[in-house]
Order: structure tokens, then sequence, then C-alpha cells
């Protein structure tokens, strides 16, 4: 069996069990918080093949994510557009702008990217924070073009309150897992295809690629491109879900809360995104009963993953499990045939 | 006329505090080839170790000054050999850095947060008053701060250039091994240069924090122009960051008295990547022979 069927099968079984889910788990609250385990969980795992296979150090990964969530906001706040029209339109509108973003960052490499990125992010972020324009007024109320400081909220969402009652958080759960489904299987067939062979022979050796003939400029442009049209993806879907769309998107913290979850879980792997999503969710909960310490938390599991751990919670489960099957190895084959 | 004083007396003032922030940042990366996103909260502990003595015990300016650098150079001492000293020779330094560096900064943010809660200080060492020059009033403080952004940048200068610390220090920037082989500890160079970079954070901040006030958060913004400056010079440029900062802080000044001053950053970030186009290692930057 090809790694690439057997990673399939791998990511088949996770969302099968996670569509199983509602039957074990039916509060409210848990099903939110599962729903907001897989927006992350996309992000983050979009950004391990940016980051991890294709070497490409972006920091732009929220921009997306707020790209996408703003324009599925305006899409529906200002064209009137029905949610599941504005999604799409706000995902390869979010692509659009990575092909622009990553025609003039990606002339550079390694560290000159993520600074360059992280500044147009910003910028942006500035840019709209500070607008006090209106352009509509919505309820009496002045709307900026872009939201201003408290962006957009009360659109559409996907319209399941009406139609399942009290289990409209069902209708959320299923819509957004199909989002995951949609993202896991392409994120596993670009990391074991013939892409990310390509993305991994750049990010490992930049000289012998060009001349096997991979143009690193090429297929790193196309690695922005597809992950930042699945994160803008992801950005519609957390809009359409929680119904806002705001600054707090571009928010350093935020930056760092997911990039957490891709360095905790191990950069370059395939299902280390998922169990970083899900150790730093757990853990950034835990601290919030003992007082508000999700920030100290974070920063303090950045340090320590990349000082002692830097290829994370995957590689570490891997290390284990190699272990102990060496360690049986010896007494399988002293055992007589 | 008046209009453009004004715009100078701005520009150069700003370009002060960013120089003071982007020599730093710039020494850091040519030397030890790391970016410091910590740099931001070295300047935000710089001011805040200056207004907790002040406000303790009281201490004029002149003893601020060296108590913003002491405190920055700690802050940048305790960085190296918590945190940096273990990676310097791990595969992907480059990217990892920068991630650990930003983890301490997010950790030390709160940390400032929680110990000083987030009232917005002013400084209280701050000098009052101000004073004509050509129609337009300029403010003593402004004064000050280009006075010690000058005296700081040329003690580096000659630091860097008439001192045998200096001369290590290029050397270990130049080539790590080759200055290692004639008896350059790089080891302790690192250490030096993360304890001078932290001092001019110190000192940044302090200057920021006597214009604007004293935020856990304040260290940001300075943070972003610097390193917006640094790439633009070409990364560990140490010169070239200097006069970058003062040349953007100019335009900045300019666009923000002609547009308003929330287009201000974002042109000198157009400026930016049209000059990366057309120069990829910066303006000052020189193609270096990588081995492949």
């Amino acid at each position: 069996m090809t790694t690439l069927r057997q990673h399939l099968l791998i990511g088949l079984a996770v969302i099968a069990a996670f569509a199983a889910l509602p039957l074990v788990i039916t509060e409210r609250y848990l099903l939110g918080e599962v729903i907001i385990f897989f927006i992350w969980a996309m992000v983050a795992m979009n950004w391990n093949v940016l980051m991890g296979h294709a070497g490409v150090f972006s920091l732009a990964q929220m921009l997306f994510v707020a790209v996408g969530a703003y324009g599925m906001a305006m899409g529906v706040t200002f064209t009137g557009m029905s949610v599941w029209a504005a999604i799409p339109v706000a995902a390869l509108a979010t692509a659009v702008l990575a092909l622009v973003v990553g025609m003039a960052c990606l002339r550079l490499t390694g560290a000159y990217v993520a600074l360059l990125t992280y500044a147009i992010a910003e910028m942006i972020h500035v840019l709209i924070i500070t607008d006090t324009a209106c352009f509509t007024l919505v309820a009496n109320n002045c709307q900026q073009l872009f939201g201003g400081a408290t962006g957009f909220s009360r659109f559409d969402d996907f319209g399941f309150r009406p139609l399942l009652k009290a289990n409209w958080i069902l209708g959320n759960y299923y819509i957004v897992l199909s989002a995951f489904a949609i993202t896991v299987m392409i994120v596993v067939v670009v990391i074991h295809g013939r892409l990310g062979l390509a993305f991994r022979a750049i990010r490992d050796n930049v000289g012998y690629a060009s001349s096997r003939g991979i143009d690193r400029k090429k297929y790193q442009i196309a690695a922005f491109v597809i992950t930042a049209f699945l994160t803008g993806l992801v950005g519609g879907v957390y809009a359409a879900h929680f119904r806002f769309a705001g600054p707090s998107l571009f928010e350093f913290s935020t930056l760092m809360f997911v990039l957490a979850m891709v360095v905790v879980g191990g950069l370059g792997s395939t299902w280390g995104p998922l169990i970083g999503t899900g150790s730093i969710m757990i853990v950034v909960e835990l601290s919030k009963e003992m007082g508000d310490a999700r920030n100290l938390v974070l920063g303090l599991a950045l340090v320590v993953f990349v000082v002692f751990m830097p290829k994370g919670l995957a590689r570490a489960g891997r290390t284990i499990a190699n272990r102990l099957l060496r360690r049986n190895r010896p007494e399988e084959a002293a055992k007589p045939h | 006329m008046e209009i453009v004083i004004q715009i100078l007396v701005t520009g150069l003032t700003m370009g002060s505090m960013y120089a003071l922030a982007a020599v730093g940042l710039s020494l850091i990366y040519g030397t030890l080839g790391m970016f410091n996103m910590a740099h931001g909260m070295f300047m935000t502990l710089g001011a805040y170790a200056v207004f907790s003595l002040a406000s303790s015990v009281g201490i004029p300016l002149a003893l601020a000054i060296p108590a913003a650098m002491v405190a920055g150079a700690i802050v940048g001492i305790l960085t190296h050999l918590l945190i940096v000293r273990f990676m310097l020779n791990s595969r992907e330094f480059e990217t990892n850095i920068l991630v650990a560096t930003a983890g301490l900064a997010i950790l030390l943010e709160d940390l400032v947060l929680k110990f000083y809660g987030g009232y917005p200080y002013p400084q209280p060492v701050r000098i009052e008053g101000s004073f004509f020059l050509g129609g337009v009033s300029i403010t003593y403080q402004a004064a000050v701060i280009m006075g010690v952004a000058l005296a700081c940048i040329g003690a580096v200068a000659w630091l860097l250039l008439k001192t045998k610390f200096g001369r290590a220090i290029r050397a270990t920037a130049m080539n790590r091994d080759a200055a290692r082989l004639m008896g350059v500890r790089t080891n302790t160079i690192y250490l030096q240069v993360m304890a001078l970079a932290g001092a001019l954070a110190g000192v940044a901040g302090l200057m920021i924090s006597t214009l604007a006030t004293l935020s856990p958060q304040m260290g940001g913004d300075p943070l972003l122009k610097a390193f917006v400056i640094c790439v633009v010079a070409g990364l560990g440029n140490v010169w070239g960051a200097g006069v970058c900062a003062f040349g953007l802080a100019l335009i900045e000044a300019a666009i923000g008295f002609y547009f308003g001053v929330r287009f201000g950053f974002p042109t000198m970030l157009m400026l930016v990547i049209l000059v990366l186009i057309w120069r990829p290692l910066g303006l000052f930057g020189k193609e270096k022979v990588v081995r492949l």
C-alpha cells in the first residue's frame, strides 16, 4: 500500500469518527468546541503544508482567514448574496490576493518572507481599524466598508436555526465537518503526491531541486495560492458559523495561537497539526480556569517546543512507537516458527 | 517653509527612535543570523524599568537613560542565555528562532500586562516645554530624543569601527568559523551583541514612551517599522539600517502630513515592496556567495 493511500485511509477514519461524534456528544457547548477545533485545525494544516513542506515561512495565514471571513461578511451584508455563494467567492478572492502577495514576497526567501508577509498583514489590519468613514448605514448605525474597529456581525448564517430549531448546531457541525473533510483530503493528496515531493525537494535543497527542473518560485507560489484558497474557505466558514468577522482575527496573539498549534504538533508532518490543535485547545481551556493565562501558556509552549522538540508531538509520538516496536521485535524473532 | 521644517523635525524625531531599534535588530541579524521578534519587548521592558525606578525613587533623565540601557541589556543577556544559546547550532535556526522569540515576545507581553496592568501610564521622566526654530515650535523632548539617538549610534559606530571588541564582532558577522579560528570567542561575542542590542532597544523604548504612553503593546509598532527598515537596508547591514531609518521616517512624516497619519506606514510599506522587487537584497545588501 502506498503511503498516499495509507494516509487517505487514516483521513477517512478521522472524518468518519468525527461524523459519528454527535451520537456520543450531544451537549451544544462541546459540539461548538469541536467546530472551533475543525476551524483551527484547517488553518493549521494549511500552514503546515506551506511552512513545513514547501518551506515558505509565511505569517500571512491569519490575513487569509480574515480575507475569507471579511469577504463572506461583506458579500452577505452589502450585495445580499446567499451565504453559500459568498463563501466560495471569498475563498477565490483570498487566492487572488495570495497570488499578488506571493508574487511580491516570494522573490525573497527565508526570514525575509516572514517579515514581509507579517508587515503586509499588519498594514491591512491598521488600515481597517483606523477607517472611520461610513460606507452605508445599517439600522441607522454607521457601517464602514471594511467594518472599521468593530467588524461585521449579525449577518445571515447557514440558516439552520429555523430549519432544525434547537438542533441548529448539528447543521453547522456537519457543514464545518465537510469543509474539514475537503481540507484533509486535499492536504493529504498534496503532501503525499508529486506536488509535495517537489515542495520538500525545494525546502531541502533549492540548488539541487532547480537543477532537476523544479522552479522554486513557481512551486512556492503554487503552495501559497492553494493553501490561501483553503484558508480563505476556512475564513468564510468561520464568519458564517460565528456570524462575525472582525479585527480580532488580525491580532498577534491569534497568529501565535495557530502558530503554536503547528509547531507543537510538528512542522513537516502530516497529522501533527491535528494533534497540535487538539493539545493547544485543551491546554488553553485548562489555563482559562487558572485565570487568564492564555498568552503565557502559548508563549511558553512555543519556546519550549522549538528549543527541545522542534519536530513536535507528531515526531515524538512516532519515536516512542518505533522504540516500542524495536523492543518487541527481538522477542518476536526469538519465537520459534 | 514652516511645513518643511515641521516635517523635518517630526521625521528626524521618529527616525531617531527607529534608528535605535533598527540598528540593534540589524546588529543581531548580522552577527547571529537571527530575527529577534522579541526586540519590541526589549523596548517595552526598558521603558517600564525606568517607569518603575522613576515612580519609586524619582530619577532624572540623565540617570534614566543608563537605567533603560541596563534593563535592556539584562533582558538581551537573559534571552541569549536561556533560549538562543541552545538553538544556535540547530538545523533551520533561522525559522526556529523566529518562532521562539515570537513566543518569548507574547510571554513577556503577558507578564508586563499582569504586573503593571493595561493602564496607559505616562512616562514620568520627561522634559516639558518647547522652543521656536524658524517659526516652528519644537519640544525639548524631541531635541533630547535626537541628541540621545545620535550619541548612542555614534557610540555604536565607534565601538564597531575603532575597538578590538568591534573588530571581533565584525569578524564574527563576516565568517563565524574563520573568526573562531583566529581566536575570537564567538559565543562571548554573541552574548555581547545581544547585550548591546538590548541596551539600544531599552533606550529606544524609553524615548518612545516619553512621546506616547507606556503600554504592554507599545513595542509592536516600532518593531514592525524596524523590521521593515532592516529589510529595505539589506538584512544585517548596520549602516544601511541607520540611513534607511531616517529616510523612511521622513517619507512617513511627509505622507502623514499631506495624506493623513493612517497612510504613513502603508505607503512606507508599498515603497519597501517596490524596492525589494527592484533589489531583492535591499538597498545596501550585497550578493552573498552561498554554497548549496
